[in-house]
């Protein structure tokens, strides 16, 4: 610790903090616009100048100086003054001072100095800036007429984003900040270089001429998407959510957001929402009263009874999703479960038989200091783009070891020094269980404790690494080096997703991944973890909250063939297009068209709905209060921003509707219910609204400690034999369905493709663009194609989140799809 | 004291004398209204469109929250302002919305017979601010 003063105030802060820290910390105002927090000092704008007395005869830029002891910090004075009004002066020479209309007005950094330090005129005279501006672009918006040269968006995009587009172009006056070829963005759109610009020189385009700053109410909540429950400030201007505020206060996630988060708010507004229950009536959909359409749900679920299924998504709060059970409970059926059914068995099933446990067993904010991570599946920045951010700042910052095993390369396989082992579709497991093999061999295993040891090496036999090597078609050497730096890292971290394009072998990738963890010793160690991320924003609550089959009680895809044999009566659908989304869906569409009394309560009418007997409309996670559970176990408030289209009402008072028609007592509201729930989840006892402040509250401390210390053997796969293999999996740009309505991520992918791979587009003849056709057991989908250089030769990919590509009607939940290519 | 008394009375007195009097026959004589006087709004038309950039500076300034301002994006990406409104039964007449104005698009006229038969009357939009 290092003990200075600044302006007469002592204060002590740590050696590595700069004289602007320790400002921030003794309360001392110091201006600044090129800084930021989350980005390393970079002292481009000269604002921060201050004087220190140990080093008389220039001024000292305080973002970038180190403190030293006994440093004695002047942060005003009259010459300090005259150099800050200077530099603004400089800054507005070019500046085009058209805060009118620019839409930065009223927050704009630049703006609150000008008033702050009085400059009213300027000394100095030269061109405004008159650079052609980007209004093309969809979602971010160019101005860099505006530009103050302060460098945080390329610097964003660099450090946490990991991307690049944007650099210092041009030399002398004529720099400015510009993409490669000073071309159209073509980016992740995340936004991040919106967020921290502090003029308006990049702006969210979906909120262009929208509101004032000052005008919008702000309300804290957490995104509504994926499992990564990044905290999210929406901006509401009469009743409708307007634009995602930048706030770095709240949550784990430094303001930083994905495309999804920042520009896929809109599906809130959506003109397609539903505002009315629907009632089926001759066969079909006709609008009804709230009073009939319960009545009606009532009637049904009580007649079904025990023989109800009840399927939700895992979008609802955890208030939600306890109601939802008690409905279970009410009609005496155990059949309940949340998306997919199988695709999240190696969470509940495999880390269950393995660590005793059904969760992630560290936070995220510890990846940054991990020596080494392993990524199964490049599709993980997919899925968890924000946690992917994490990824890259240790990668960058603090040259941690990447290994990524992935069937199609991505985002994390270009991060530097990051090494890929490329393999073939569906062999995850038998890389995984050739790690185990090798940490075993080699002594490097941590054994002690661990029970099954033998079983394992005994099992693994067949998986000698120069074996798998060969059916993977990754190097002997790759396998041997990836688990060596896993084991020989101080702090490592294991990343897996699932989600429902992710279904086959769930478990085993689970359970293997788990073994993984424990013989490297990675499982409850301190400053390492194994994370096993949900798709979605609370499928993390909804296995703590056992939103699952009971005993004797039906898995969602178990209900699903149930009820097409005719032996469920009624089924439950909550937030979850079982027909876009589950995989076959001939079999889904089956099941829906047998059961004789459907009811589905969503925000849109999707297919699932257009199938039901009753479509009562839901609330999106702006119009409700309650809690999220994020993949990391964090605990997080969310809050009602907006009030719901129409007539549409909430997942909670909706729910205790249907609880009170069957005389079932139903907590009056969400902090009741919340009271409630955690005093009925062992996990959650003890926690009370009041602890989840600004961070949340993760349960079960940061470090999870394992309960049990299983290794488990699992067998791997064989490799699929097809010349052409489709993969299913998830768009960066998009979240399950729920995006497909939001303008932001339409804006950048509108429609379904196929992503061919450079060589097998040019061996098949397909350019960008063309429609192709893709057949598998008689069905056949047809897509435009997308080219890109992401894929091996001979492997396919496709997103699942367009119900109009029909996917799921050729995936039924392998890991590879063989598809004969047609155009 | 008679004294006073008819010093006074003369005051009163001169005053009744032709060419001093204070009032004037309204309607069919007005007065000539000083230049800064604050009368009923009016928004100064530019080529083609308004002068005004839809800032929201006049509805944030305005003590009387009487200012209704809409921005939207015009064919050639300008701001405008899709909608402006001004109620004038709350209006105050300040002259703030003037003095906020950072393109001088609104001024404010010496119109001051603003009496109505309607409630509706009163509300001044866009296009009726734009003539006036």
């Amino acid at each position: 610790m290092v003990n200075l003063t600044i302006d007469g105030k002592q204060v002590t802060v740590s050696k590595t903090a700069t004289i602007y820290e320790a400002a921030c910390e003794a309360g001392v105002h110091i201006p600044v616009l090129c800084y930021a927090k989350k980005l390393m000092p970079y002292g481009a704008c000269r604002v921060c100048l201050v004087e220190v007395e140990q080093m008389k005869g220039r001024l000292i830029p305080a973002c970038t100086t180190p403190v030293t002891e006994g440093m004695v910090v002047t942060s005003t004075s009259d010459e300090i003054v005259k150099v800050r009004k200077t530099v603004l002066e400089f800054l507005l020479v070019n500046h085009v001072v058209d805060c009118p209309v620019c839409d930065k007005g009223g927050e704009c950094d630049l703006q609150d100095l000008t008033y702050e330090y009085e400059v009213v005129s300027n000394r100095f005279e030269g061109e405004k800036f008159d650079l052609p501006t980007d209004e093309v672009n969809p979602l971010i918006e160019r101005n860099m007429n505006r530009c103050v040269l302060c460098g945080k968006c390329a610097r964003v995009c660099d450090e946490i984003v990991g991307y690049g587009s944007y650099s210092f172009i041009n030399r002398g006056f004529e720099t400015k900040i510009a993409t490669a070829f000073d071309r159209g963005l073509n980016c992740e759109f995340c936004g991040q270089c919106v967020s921290m610009c502090p003029v308006g020189a990049i702006l969210p385009r979906p909120f262009k001429f929208k509101a004032r700053p000052w005008q919008l109410k702000e309300i804290d909540s957490v995104c509504g998407y994926c499992g990564n429950g990044c905290t999210v400030t929406l901006g509401t201007k009469d009743n409708k959510v307007e634009t995602i505020r930048f706030n770095d206060k709240t949550g784990v996630n430094d303001g930083n957001l994905c495309v999804r988060g920042r520009f896929g708010y809109s599906f809130i507004n959506s003109e397609d929402r539903l505002t009315k229950p629907l009632i089926r009536e001759n066969g079909s959909l006709v609008e009804t009263s709230w009073d009939k359409a319960l009545a009606r749900v009532a009637d049904g679920l009580k007649q079904s009874g025990s023989e109800t299924g009840i399927v939700t998504g895992a979008r609802l709060t955890n208030e939600e999703l306890f109601l939802l059970r008690n409905v279970a409970k009410a009609l005496g059926s155990e059949n309940i479960d949340h998306s997919g059914g199988e695709c999240y068995k190696g969470l509940t099933e495999g880390l269950q038989q393995t660590l005793g446990l059904q969760a992630s067993t560290a936070t995220f904010p510890q990846v940054e200091n991990c020596d080494a991570i392993l990524s199964i599946r490049s599709d993980f920045y997919e899925t968890h783009p924000v946690f992917g951010m994490v990824v890259n700042q240790a990668v960058r910052r603090n040259d941690a070891k990447l290994t990524v095993i992935a069937d199609k390369r991505g985002k994390f396989t270009k991060l530097p020094e990051a090494k890929t082992l490329l393999h073939k579709p569906g062999l995850e497991v038998n890389l995984i269980n050739a790690m185990c093999r090798v940490l075993l061999d080699e002594g490097l295993a941590k054994t002690e404790r661990l029970s099954g040891v033998d079983e394992l090496k005994a099992a693994l036999a067949d998986y000698a690494p120069e074996t798998v090597a060969e059916t993977t078609g990754v190097s002997v050497d790759a396998i041997r080096t990836a688990a060596r730096e896993l084991a020989a890292a101080e702090n490592a971290a294991i990343l897996l997703a699932y989600g429902l394009p992710y279904t086959a072998a769930s478990k085993e990738l689970g359970i293997a991944a788990a073994n993984l963890s424990l013989l490297t010793g990675i499982a409850g160690r301190t400053g390492s973890g194994l994370y096993v991320c949900g798709e979605k924003n609370n499928s993390q609550g909804a296995i703590d909250l056992a939103v699952m089959p009971g005993a004797t009680g039906l898995g969602a895809q178990q209900m699903l063939s149930a009820a097409a044999q005719g032996q469920l009566k009624a089924l439950y659908v909550v937030g979850e297009d079982m027909v876009s989304s589950y995989p076959d869906r001939k079999a889904v569409e089956l099941a829906l068209d047998k059961v004789p009394f459907l009811v589905v309560q969503d925000l849109f009418l999707s297919p699932t709905a257009q199938m039901a007997d009753v479509v009562l409309p839901a609330a999106s996670f702006a119009e409700k209060d309650g809690t999220f559970t994020n993949a990391e176990r964090r605990i997080q408030r969310v809050r009602a921003a907006v009030p719901s289209p129409g007539d549409a009402r909430t997942d909670f008072n909706i729910l205790s509707d249907v609880l009170s028609a069957f005389g079932a007592q139903a907590p009056a509201t969400a902090a009741e219910a919340f009271a409630q729930l955690t005093a009925d989840t062992a996990a959650y006892q003890g926690i009370s609204l009041d602890m989840l402040g600004a961070q949340g509250y993760v349960w079960g401390t940061d470090i999870l400690t394992p309960i049990t210390r299983n290794l488990v053997a699992v067998a791997g796969s064989k490799p699929l034999d097809a010349a052409h293999q489709l993969l299913v999996g998830s768009a960066l740009y998009h979240s399950g369905t729920m995006s497909t309505h939001a303008k932001g991520p339409m804006a950048v992918v509108s429609e379904p493709y196929i992503e061919f791979g450079r060589e097998d587009a040019k061996a098949l003849n397909v350019a960008e663009g063309d429609l192709v056709k893709l057949s598998a057991d008689g069905e056949i989908i047809e897509a435009k194609a997308k080219v890109d250089n992401r894929l091996p030769q001979g492997v396919l990919f496709a997103p699942y989140h367009f119900s109009a590509l029909g996917l799921n009607k050729i995936y039924r939940g392998q890991p590879a799809i063989a598809v004969q290519v047609g155009k | 004291m008679f004294k006073e008394f008819a010093k006074g009375l003369s005051i009163t007195l001169k005053h009744l004398l032709p060419g001093n009097k204070t009032t004037v026959d309204y309607p069919k004589q007005r007065l000539e209204i000083a230049p800064r006087f604050r009368g009923l709004h009016r928004l100064v038309p530019a080529q083609n469109r308004e002068k005004c950039v839809a800032c929201y500076l006049c509805p944030t300034v305005c003590p009387a929250k009487c200012i209704t301002v809409e921005s939207a994006e015009n064919s050639k990406g300008e701001k405008y302002p899709k909608v402006y409104e001004i109620d004038l039964l709350r209006c105050i007449f300040c002259g703030f919305c003037v003095e906020a104005c950072p393109v001088e698009a609104i001024e404010m006229t010496g119109a001051y017979e603003l009496a109505n038969y309607k409630r509706e009357d009163f509300n001044f939009n866009k296009e009726r601010l734009l003539k006036n």
